[in-house]
């Protein structure tokens, strides 16, 4: 009898959390033990994850809370109207497999983690509205689907070319209207002081992520690349002063580590730009196995990091309507999402990668699903040709099986990295 | 030498062109005063009607050297308008369109106008891009009625008032002069009825002047007949805005800060020589750059000035956690 009652059945949220926690917990425990002592300052990070993902530690419990699917919603404005933005691309596989209940078994893993997760309900930080720019087709799908799970999902509209005049002015009134809406939702005025202000901050913090990103171009790389998977992965939830803080205190001690010659990778280890399907936290499958083949990444092109913070905003006069419409531009002539028509100014910026990093190759990973990665690819594999870099194409998924096929493929192109860098020395 | 590169890199475009504009200001409206004479070959609208001017627009001595008979013009005896052109030509060489952006009398004007507008908190209006394409061929036709119609009268073809038919239209004819305190050119022409028509034409770009680039940035410049007369040449010139369209990532900030919403600045990445006909070299794009190296303004394929993302950051104000950009 007394046993019977000390045994307590777990829900299916209670099951679900225990398995993110210990997805979660592998691969913070990889990054913090598996390679060669990790920057001090990361230690916040690794914490912030584990608070977050086995904890289950809500950070902005008084905070509206406003969730994204995509990067093109301007959080800018969502600061600015006191709002927090949650990004809700998702990387765990318990929520991919809930997913796949909604959703084709093609579909992309990570449209069906995010679907996965929130349809399970349980959220550390529930999102207290949904914003859904409609990018590809299965995000775009996604937000209907989500909306009917009981979400306030809003559609906002985003063209699929980015050369025309009219992409331009249809992003920019897209755009207007979604701070409008946020406005109403939030029962704010967008004040021209504080959109100015958290354009700034957000223009800080991106500036340290290129600071840290500067570091990298050195031949002694500071800092791995996961880590840095990590920190900007950080960014799609955390409370931005904190983050921001810790990344200062990152670039402190990233600049000591140049100093001293400190050397996250090996004597050899080949030089990599990483790009492709977006790796969130804990889906670091293919960037830890990079690592792992004793290779390092040196930049990525990817939506969870660099395209996250490489453009800027810059206004002329500040007055609301400048900032959204600089704004928009930046959310959509600048993004090298592979769902426009022309694909040019990604594999320009992947050149530009391999050349300002030094690197010694390219690793394109794509998911299986990820269906607009994927007829990319081979326009991207040709110019590389062309350019004569080298370049290894992958698809993987967010199943813990098939490391070994994935690893075998790694480590071939690395080896054959450094035969290349020998041969020319 | 790298401190010096750093502190002109991360200046601060925006005071360091305002001064220099009034700079000009006052050498050309006032320049009069003090004996400062610069010629009469200027590549700016530094109007002559202004008796204290320091340096006189090439366009009034240009249109009255052409208005002679075509076998006189093409003769020896046009010597003169050949020497005025070379000189008009050596001035422009060295700076291109930063005439325009740094020196022009009459763009000052405007940019005062917009410090005004945007001190009352209105925000600037802008043209769509067909009007803007269609709008931006005004000012061959302004550069044409420079040259011909002068041309006409010295062929017999029209009045003698149509020598310089674009100074009577011209507003920098009215609104130059009123700095040194003459009204005298605020008038209507009854004289002949040409005269009239000009003069009237006259008044209603005056007034079209000052509240179109009240409203919109640089509004006259757009249809300005220097700048058409400058692009012809701007492929000589030895100042030149260059882009690395490879390190270009069409973020549209030096877009949005273009008075003259040039979209190529943003979009052309093959390009290297990124000067358009409307451009006035202010600079403003190469200062919103937020890239290393992209845009850049070469004196002799040396880098003058330059994008960097230091610059970028202190001028937007993005350096620390609490800043904030200065207006």
């Amino acid at each position: 009898m007394n046993s019977l009652q000390s045994h307590a059945i777990e829900t299916p949220n209670e099951k679900q959390n225990r398995h993110k926690a210990m997805e979660a917990i592998k691969v913070l425990n990889t990054l913090k033990e598996g390679f060669k002592a990790p920057p001090k300052a990361m230690d916040y990070f690794y914490n912030l994850f584990e608070d977050v993902y086995c904890k289950q530690k809500p950070l902005h419990k008084d905070k509206v809370k406003v969730g994204t699917m995509c990067i093109q919603i301007p959080s800018e404005i969502i600061y600015a109207l006191d709002g927090v933005p949650i990004r809700l691309c998702n990387g765990f596989y318990t929520d991919d497999e809930i997913g796949s209940e909604f959703l084709p078994q093609k579909a992309c893993p990570l449209v069906k983690a995010s679907v996965g997760h929130l349809a399970s309900k349980n959220l550390i930080d529930k999102p207290d509205m949904i914003y859904s720019p409609t990018t590809c087709d299965q995000k775009t799908k996604a937000g209907t689907l989500i909306k009917s799970f009981g979400y306030d999902v809003v559609d906002v509209d985003f063209p699929r070319t980015k050369e025309s005049e009219i992409s331009r002015e249809f992003f920019r009134r897209s755009i207007r209207e979604f701070s409008a809406d946020l406005s109403l939702k939030m029962g704010k005025k967008l004040s021209r002081k504080k959109l100015k202000a958290s354009i700034s901050k957000i223009g800080y913090a991106q500036s340290l992520y290129h600071r840290l990103s500067d570091f990298r171009k050195n031949r002694a790389v500071p800092i791995l690349g996961n880590d840095m998977f990590l920190v900007t992965n950080a960014f799609f939830f955390d409370k931005i002063d904190n983050w921001i803080d810790a990344c200062e205190k990152l670039v402190d001690e990233l600049e000591q580590r140049v100093k001293d010659d400190i050397h996250a990778g090996g004597k050899i280890s080949p030089r990599i730009v990483y790009t492709g399907s977006p790796p969130i936290f804990p889906n670091y499958k293919i960037p830890i196995i990079i690592e792992d083949s004793d290779a390092i990444i040196v930049a990525d092109e990817t939506c969870s990091s660099n395209r996250m913070f490489n453009d800027r905003v810059a206004v002329d006069e500040w007055f609301v309507n400048d900032m959204i419409d600089s704004l928009a531009d930046k959310y959509l002539k600048a993004c090298t999402c592979p769902i426009f028509s022309k694909n040019d100014d990604r594999i320009r910026r992947i050149i530009e990668l391999v050349r300002s990093f030094n690197a010694d190759g390219v690793i394109y990973q794509a998911f299986a699903g990820c269906t607009v990665y994927e007829l990319e690819q081979r326009s991207v594999l040709e110019a590389m040709e062309r350019e004569g870099i080298s370049i290894l194409y992958i698809e993987s998924d967010y199943s813990p099986s098939q490391q070994g096929q994935l690893s075998t493929r790694v480590e071939a192109f690395v080896e054959s990295l450094k035969i290349k860098n020998r041969n020319k020395t | 030498m790298k401190r010096i590169r750093d502190f002109i890199h991360k200046a601060d475009m925006k005071r360091f062109r305002f001064w220099l504009q009034i700079f000009f200001f006052v050498i050309f409206i006032y320049g009069g005063y003090f004996a400062i004479n610069l010629g009469t070959s200027i590549p700016v609208f530094s109007c002559g009607f202004d008796q204290e001017v320091g340096g006189m627009c090439y366009f009034l001595p240009l249109q009255h050297q052409l208005a002679r008979p075509l076998d006189v013009l093409f003769s020896v005896a046009s010597i003169s308008v050949l020497i005025g052109f070379v000189t008009f030509l050596l001035w422009f060489i060295v700076f291109n369109k930063a005439w325009c952006g740094y020196a022009c009398p009459l763009g000052t004007m405007q940019d005062w106008l917009t410090g005004l507008r945007k001190r009352l908190g209105i925000r600037y209006s802008t043209y769509t891009q067909p009007q803007f394409n269609k709008l931006k061929k005004i000012k061959y036709i302004m550069l044409a009625l420079v040259i011909l119609s002068p041309m006409a009268v010295g062929m017999g073809l029209l009045e003698r008032e149509w020598v310089t038919a674009f100074c009577s239209i011209c507003p920098g004819r009215m609104v130059t002069p009123l700095f040194v305190g003459d009204t005298s050119q605020w008038s209507l022409d009854f004289s002949s009825k040409s005269a009239m028509i000009l003069t009237a034409l006259g008044l209603v770009f005056t007034g079209l002047f000052v509240v179109g680039s009240f409203v919109k940035k640089r509004f006259f410049c757009f249809f300005c007949p220097m700048s058409a007369m400058h692009y012809i040449f701007s492929d000589a010139a030895l100042l030149k805005l260059k882009k690395d369209g490879d390190k270009c990532t069409k973020c549209g900030d030096c877009y949005a800060v273009c008075d003259m919403q040039i979209k190529d600045i943003a979009d052309d990445v093959t390009s290297t020589n990124i000067l358009r006909d409307d451009c006035i070299l202010c600079l403003k794009c190469v200062a919103a750059c937020p890239e290393d190296d992209a845009l850049h303004v070469d004196i002799l394929n040396m880098k003058l000035f330059t994008s960097t993302k230091g610059g970028f950051e202190k001028r937007m104000g993005m350096q620390t956690y609490k800043g904030a950009a200065d207006e």
